[in-house]
């Protein structure tokens, strides 16, 4: 009951999010198309977050957690999901320096054949730290647009580098907001406002 | 000598009636030591704190609190421990003057063969780590169980009262579980999908949401009304079965049924004019801090400073070579010699003392191995109890990594254990997985005694950590003279050895940056982790001064670590 509860709240404050954000700012979002290779930066969980994120917005979407440039083959956008684990790096046989250096690669690989990078970091203020914050540095200013869950960017750090670099940032109150705002951004021209639903909600 | 000790007595000696009983910090890192003059309970959630101390109050003795705490735990904190693992439990019984432990380690089952994790030759982590192999036959209930009638005043469901309520109203989830959430969330996505007890809409926790389990509740109440034997013979048991099959393990419903926990004699050491008691093998943890203490007596170490470079690297030297033995002596008891005698005596720690150099790593540290996935664990968790008696609990029990193996029996709210993974995948290790073997721990619930009289209880959960955590807590207090809450709170390092070889050194951030450059230059490789880093474990302790006239309780800030006295 309880967490019907929360779920409707939730929908309702993403309802006062969208009321709120103006119709021109949402005009001026970058646009996205899928399929959407879905790959870490730092071997944190939060990758899958955005796997299942896609998933409930409807995109055609691939994840891997140690993605090569080899993947980028049909692909329309790269969606980096920022965010160190020590754990999972472990588990993933690489430290810092050789995460760094693939994914290096792999944006390289996708400015090259014109593929937008979509920056996420969806772990909040705990997945913060020097480590993520290298990343955070490395790859904000290659965005093309940067999603972070607001509890990520209490000092700003988010907010420094996009403005610096004028990439669009969105911040969300909660993960599970940005299922809407992937909707918003992969729409394409010849589909309805998809947050219609939420305004009549 | 002691000077810690000293002042503390010197205080207490002086201002019985006159301590100023401060509110907690908002700073949760600042050190702070709850303080109470009949009992205590610290755990690492402030509601299972409270239904210990509901039940200290009502007049029930160390145990009975003890065992509603860890009941509480389950629900408030169930990625850490529960009925679906197990642990250890350190008692003192005041009246007789005695320790005692129970051991109710989880078990290998049945059909547990050594090369079970080898894939065409190849360790097979998974198997290990998130399957169905991965779950040993889980010992919490019947342990508690034992504890209880044995020691204890209550009824098994007379202590399940506030965890039912826990599970089905719900807590506001915090930063320490909304982190461990996410960094799980794969495993639960893997075991049970986006509709997870453990996911909020199939999405991890995030702070402040309201966690409920109504499963659990169902459970917890389906024990209080059948009794503990259904886990072990009865529905539940039919679940486990179920769940752990379904996933590829081995778990019968005759590894359920003949599952018993032991109680045993403690293992003994002294440290200076101070008594420790702890768990014998399969824990190791004890075992080894033990050992370390014995290897810094050797040491003058209050004049190197508290977190010195020749401290830490004195440390951390030793780290290596107790975790040498642990790999190469280790196993469990039941089944292999232990040679523990040898490894907690005086002259075997002044032999490894004297291979430390304070101006180079050594070339190899002799014997063993040990399984560097180990190293990664945080996991389990830690209480202490004292009642108005001055009988004591200090328990340490786990589901292994957090959230276990994320295998969930259906309908049922609790999380099986991965415990499998504390064996070697060796299959020629001393440690490798044998029918109702139980595997090596790092666990080391610990009692100190100043004389005749307990001085300070202490544990941690933290894996490999727990017993270099444990060892620099101790030393903080008896030698650098900090508070109890300082001691916990102060910033700590690790390092251990594989196969001979030194592996890094970890220190938590706050150590002094020209501190990690002298450590460089003797040759340590140096990681950072953040400054307060569950990594290192989440210890609880409890401090006992002038004959129990003053409790104090210190609980770590790296998790969400509480206490409260009367």
């Amino acid at each position: 009951m309880k967490k019907s509860l929360l779920s409707l709240s939730t929908v309702l404050a993403l309802a006062m999010f969208f009321l709120s954000v103006p119709e021109e700012t949402r005009e001026e979002w970058p646009r996205f198309e899928h399929p959407l290779l879905i790959t870490s930066a730092g071997q944190s969980a939060d990758v899958q977050i955005a796997g299942v994120l896609a998933k409930r917005a409807g995109l055609a979407a691939t994840l891997s957690k140690a993605a090569t440039e080899a993947e980028l083959e049909n692909i329309r956008t790269l969606a980096l999901v920022i965010g160190v684990s020590m754990k999972g790096l472990g588990a993933a046989g690489l430290d810092l320096d050789q995460e760094t250096s693939r994914v290096n690669r792999l944006v390289d690989a996708a400015k090259s054949q014109n593929i937008p990078l979509l920056c996420l970091h969806l772990g909040g203020e705990a997945r913060r730290g020097n480590l993520s914050d290298q990343l955070i540095t490395a790859f904000l200013p290659s965005a093309r647009m940067v999603i972070v869950v607001k509890s990520g960017n209490k000092d700003g750090f988010f907010t420094r580098i996009c403005e610096e670099k004028t990439v669009p940032l969105l911040e969300l109150e909660r993960t599970v907001d940005a299922i809407e705002s992937l909707k918003t951004l992969f729409r394409s021209d010849n589909e309805p406002e998809l947050f219609i639903n939420i305004l009549s909600f | 000598m002691l000077s810690a000790v000293a002042f503390f007595f010197y205080l207490s000696g002086c201002q019985l009636d006159h301590i100023e009983i401060k509110k907690p910090p908002k700073d949760r890192h600042q050190p702070y030591n709850y303080v109470g003059h009949k009992g205590m309970v610290v755990a690492a959630h402030p509601l299972a704190v409270q239904a210990g101390l509901e039940v200290l109050k009502k007049g029930g003795n160390a145990v009975d609190a003890a065992i509603a705490t860890a009941f509480a735990l389950n629900a408030a904190e169930p990625f850490a421990s529960g009925i679906g693992g197990g642990g250890f439990m350190l008692i003192f019984l005041a009246k007789e003057k005695r320790v005692t432990v129970i051991n109710y380690r989880e078990k290998a089952p049945g059909r547990a063969y050594p090369s079970m994790f080898l894939d065409k030759g190849k360790v097979k982590n998974e198997w290990r780590n998130i399957h169905g192999l991965a779950v040993a036959v889980p010992g919490a209930l019947a342990g508690w169980n034992y504890a209880l009638e044995k020691y204890g005043t209550l009824k098994l469901a007379e202590t399940m009262e506030r965890s039912i309520q826990i599970a089905e109203q719900g807590f506001s989830v915090s930063e320490t579980f909304s982190q461990i959430n996410k960094d799980e969330y794969e495993k639960l996505l893997l075991h049970s999908g986006e509709s997870s007890p453990y996911l909020f809409d199939g999405f991890p926790y995030e702070p402040g949401d309201t966690f409920q389990n109504q499963d659990l509740a169902k459970t917890l109440r389906r024990i209080a009304s059948h009794g503990w034997q259904d886990f072990y013979n009865g529905g539940i048991a039919q679940r486990i079965v179920e769940a752990v099959q379904n996933k590829g393990g081995l778990i019968t419903k005759e590894d359920l049924s003949s599952y018993t926990p032991i109680e045993q004699l403690p293992l003994k050491g002294t440290y200076k004019g101070f008594s420790l008691y702890s768990i014998q093998p399969p824990g190791a943890g004890g075992l080894h801090t033990i050992q370390l203490l014995n290897i810094i007596e050797n040491w003058q170490v209050r004049s190197w400073g508290f977190n010195s470079p020749l401290y830490i690297h004195h440390m951390s030297e030793a780290f290596r070579f107790v975790f040498a033995d642990r790999a190469h002596y280790l196993g469990d008891p039941d089944f292999v010699s232990v040679p523990a005698k040898h490894l907690i005596s005086k002259n075997y720690a002044s032999q490894i003392a004297a291979k430390i150099s304070p101006d180079h790593l050594q070339d190899s540290y002799p014997p063993g191995s040990i399984d560097k996935e180990l190293i990664t664990k945080q996991n389990t968790t830690h209480l202490n109890v004292i009642d108005e008696w001055g009988n004591i609990v200090c328990l340490t029990q786990s589901i292994n990594d957090f959230f276990g193996s994320g295998i969930v029996p259906t309908d049922t709210g609790f999380l099986l254990n991965n415990h499998m993974a504390d064996f070697s995948p060796q299959p020629d290790s001393i440690n490798a997985p044998r029918p109702y073997r139980r595997p090596v721990s790092s666990m080391a619930p610990l009692i100190l005694f100043n004389q005749e009289s307990p001085f300070l209880i202490l544990g941690s959960p933290g894996g490999t950590r727990i017993f270099p955590t444990l060892t620099q807590i101790v030393i903080n207090i008896i030698e650098f003279g900090m508070s109890l809450d300082e001691a916990i709170e102060a910033p700590r390092f690790f390092s251990y050895s594989t196969q001979g070889k030194a592996r890094s050194l970890f220190v938590e951030s706050r150590i002094r940056p020209e501190t990690i450059l002298s450590l460089e230059e003797i040759g340590h490789t140096v990681e950072l982790r953040d400054a307060y880093d569950k990594f290192f474990g989440g210890a609880q302790g409890i401090m006992i001064l002038s004959g129990q006239k003053i409790i104090l309780g210190g609980a770590d800030s790296r998790r969400d670590g509480a206490g409260e006295g009367y």
